[in-house]
């Protein structure tokens, strides 16, 4: 016997309204969880590329002051080399006006170069000749100039003659 | 007013759902966001920082490599250890007769290594002693003349004698010190000219 006109339809627990709404809490819960995941990775990406920095930083200062002492190295050889060249072209000059000192009747036997002085031996045929010829000049350079003659049999003297620069100027030598 | 027991049912679900949300995005992912926002902020800061720090590594390099360049030979002379026989073979020309005595170590000067030697020589004109210094300039080593320098006359020969120091960097100790041993006994005169 029937009741009712329509057929009877099955009831389902999810109703169109339920899918509705099932479906909309799926996607947002699905939208925030993708969105804390991609939060996550990125912290944890952060963290290591933060240490690769920091690791790339702390190798480039080693380099960079490795590169630095070199640098310092090389300009201290440099000040060196160029200091040691200026004093042997000093020197060149300075034993060149020394033997362009020496008058031609003057003889020089020995000559001894000192940091601070010039010592000379030699013989001069008078006195007058050596010193107004050599003494007068070696007194214009040096501060202390010494002399001491001895007689030779054949008229001429042998001299010899300490001459001293004080320290403070002796880079005038 | 007649809800079904379904309605109420989906009505408690939506509000349940609804909280969990609110909850989860100003609790967790709010906080996430900000954080996020400030390291990366952050990081770029590191890049800038170490970028600089690249240029100027990248700098100095450059200045570096032109010193290196430009004082190779020098960079060579201090690296080069000192050999008497070399010295004497390169610089006999000058002289009648070139004597070296075995290399000394003196006091480091400027952190640097230095050896004195006393030389010996017979000249027959001041002017190539004169060749001798401008040559000594130029050589394999850094060396110095240095004072007292002695020129006595012997006949038609002037005899020289004088002391060079030779400079080296201190990671030659090593090697000096061999050259030294291996070369005291080489000390010979030669005659030509």
């Amino acid at each position: 016997m029937k009741y009712s006109y329509i057929n009877p339809q099955k009831k389902t627990l999810f109703t169109p309204e339920l899918k509705i709404l099932l479906t909309f809490f799926s996607i947002t819960i699905f939208m925030l969880v993708s969105t804390y995941s991609f939060l996550l990775f990125k912290d944890y990406n952060f963290t290591q590329t933060k240490i690769d920095i920091e690791q790339k930083y702390s190798e480039l200062n080693i380099t960079l002051s490795q590169m630095d002492e070199q640098i310092e190295h090389i300009d201290a050889q440099y000040l060196l080399s160029q200091k040691v060249y200026t004093q042997n072209s000093v020197l060149k000059e300075s034993i060149a006006n020394l033997f362009d000192l020496v008058p031609e009747r003057i003889t020089l036997s020995e000559a001894k170069l000192l940091k601070n002085g010039l010592v000379l031996y030699g013989i001069t045929p008078n006195k007058d000749i050596y010193n107004f010829m050599l003494q007068a000049p070696l007194r214009s350079i040096f501060h202390r100039t010494y002399s001491s003659f001895y007689p030779l049999e054949n008229g001429w003297f042998s001299f010899v003659s300490t001459n001293y620069i004080d320290e403070e100027s002796n880079d005038e030598y | 007013m007649n809800i079904s027991r379904q309605h109420i049912y989906m009505l408690s679900l939506s509000v349940l759902l609804l909280t969990f949300v609110l909850i989860f995005s100003f609790a967790v992912l709010i906080p996430n966001g900000k954080e996020y926002r400030l390291k990366r902020a952050d990081l770029k800061k590191e890049y800038r920082k170490l970028k600089q720090l690249s240029d100027f590594s990248y700098e100095t390099s450059t200045i570096l490599q032109k010193l290196q360049a430009q004082h190779r030979h020098i960079i060579t002379a201090f690296d080069t250890p000192f050999v008497v026989s070399r010295f004497e073979k390169q610089h006999r020309s000058f002289f009648s007769s070139l004597k070296l005595s075995k290399l000394e170590k003196k006091e480091n000067e400027d952190a640097f290594n230095v050896y004195e030697v006393n030389t010996t020589s017979e000249i027959n004109s001041p002017k190539s002693f004169y060749k001798f210094l401008d040559a000594v300039n130029k050589s394999d080593w850094i060396v110095a003349i240095n004072f007292p320098i002695t020129f006595k006359r012997d006949s038609e020969m002037i005899n020289s004698s004088f002391t060079m120091k030779v400079y080296g960097n201190n990671k030659d100790v090593k090697s000096l010190s061999e050259s030294k041993q291996s070369h005291s006994e080489l000390d010979s005169e030669s005659k030509f000219k």
